[in-house]
């Protein structure tokens, strides 16, 4: 009892310390950032595969991704799950000052900027069928659904994640001392956030 | 003998940062930076014409939201994800996962597009 509050003490003094690993980080972030690294290469090879297969083979086709992009709305989609990543790490700062009011608001926040992400996508995914680009239309419509997919599958985690955290906090389970559960989380909700930058500049702003 | 006690923790013992996190009001002109980073972004389809990046046959354009993504995914990583205040190692780990994508990655776009091209269609 008095080494814990003598440990407690000290970072509360000198900020973070050692964790009880050979690396002197905890386990579990580490895994996470090891399986965010293994990410990079899932959404390296959905990107590689996008800009191989961009052009459709024939005008018969159908549209190419590019032809019925709307940039105006993608941009505010993307602006909204930029801001998103902000409200998430603000969160992790609320609880790490043991600040459970703001940190529900914050991830509550962060779950509803990435709600409507997934709603922008949505409807994206609906006008772009309308003009004629469905899944199967072509080569490089499979590839653009699959990677946009498969990062709004990820956001729709991160939100089922966000909001597990919020329900926890509500019954008391997220202590200050769970701080870094929330941490993680964020962690994988900023990935998702740096994923789509790279979408955003590669699939619809590049030429 | 056991470190484990029955009083918890506190994360900042746990996550093994070499620096204490910053504060918001660090966190939010960082995402002014952002917002303002993705304002340009936004110019470049805008106003396509622009010096800026209107030179060189779509070189200019290209270039330019090379570095923009490049510059924002740093700076999420860096600031938002803390690899700035954890340890090294946790840098390392990403970028090694990083590096490995891109390189193995350009690879397969220069054996179609350089080497072989037109033999993925």
């Amino acid at each position: 009892m008095a080494e814990s509050v003598i440990h407690q003490g000290l970072a509360a003094e000198f900020g973070h310390v050692e964790a009880d690993t050979n690396t002197g980080i905890s386990n579990v972030k580490l895994a996470m950032w090891v399986f965010l690294a293994s990410e990079c290469l899932l959404f390296g090879g959905l990107i590689t595969t996008y800009l191989l297969y961009k052009t459709p083979l024939t005008t018969e086709q159908g549209p190419s991704p590019r032809e019925v992009f709307d940039i105006p709305f993608t941009s505010v989609s993307s602006f909204v799950l930029l801001m998103s990543s902000l409200t998430m790490v603000l969160a992790v700062s609320a609880i790490e000052r043991g600040d459970h009011h703001r940190l529900r608001a914050w991830l509550a926040g962060t779950a509803l900027l990435g709600g409507t992400f997934i709603a922008g996508q949505i409807y994206e995914f609906t006008a772009f069928k309308d003009e004629g680009m469905g899944y199967t239309t072509s080569r490089s419509s499979s590839a653009f659904y699959t990677l946009t997919g498969f990062h709004g599958v990820h956001v729709t985690v991160g939100i089922i994640m966000l909001v597990s955290l919020i329900l926890l906090s509500v019954r008391g389970k997220l202590g200050v001392h769970r701080a870094e559960s929330v941490e993680t989380v964020g962690l994988y909700w900023h990935f998702v956030d740096v994923v789509w930058i790279v979408i955003f500049a590669v699939v619809y702003l590049i030429p | 003998m056991s470190t484990e006690t029955a009083t918890p923790v506190p994360t900042t013992t746990l996550d093994g940062a070499d620096e204490a996190y910053p504060r918001d009001r660090q966190y939010v002109l960082v995402a002014l930076a952002l917002a303002g980073l993705t304002g340009i972004e936004i110019a470049t389809y805008a106003a396509p014409g622009f010096p800026l990046w209107g030179w060189g046959d779509k070189a200019g354009l290209i270039t330019v939201l090379m570095i923009l993504m490049a510059v924002k995914f740093w700076t999420v990583a860096y600031f938002f994800m803390h690899l700035k205040f954890d340890k090294p190692l946790l840098t390392r780990v990403f970028y090694a996962g990083l590096i490995l994508a891109v390189a193995v990655y350009v690879a397969v776009l220069t054996m179609f597009n350089v080497w072989y091209p037109g033999s993925h269609n």
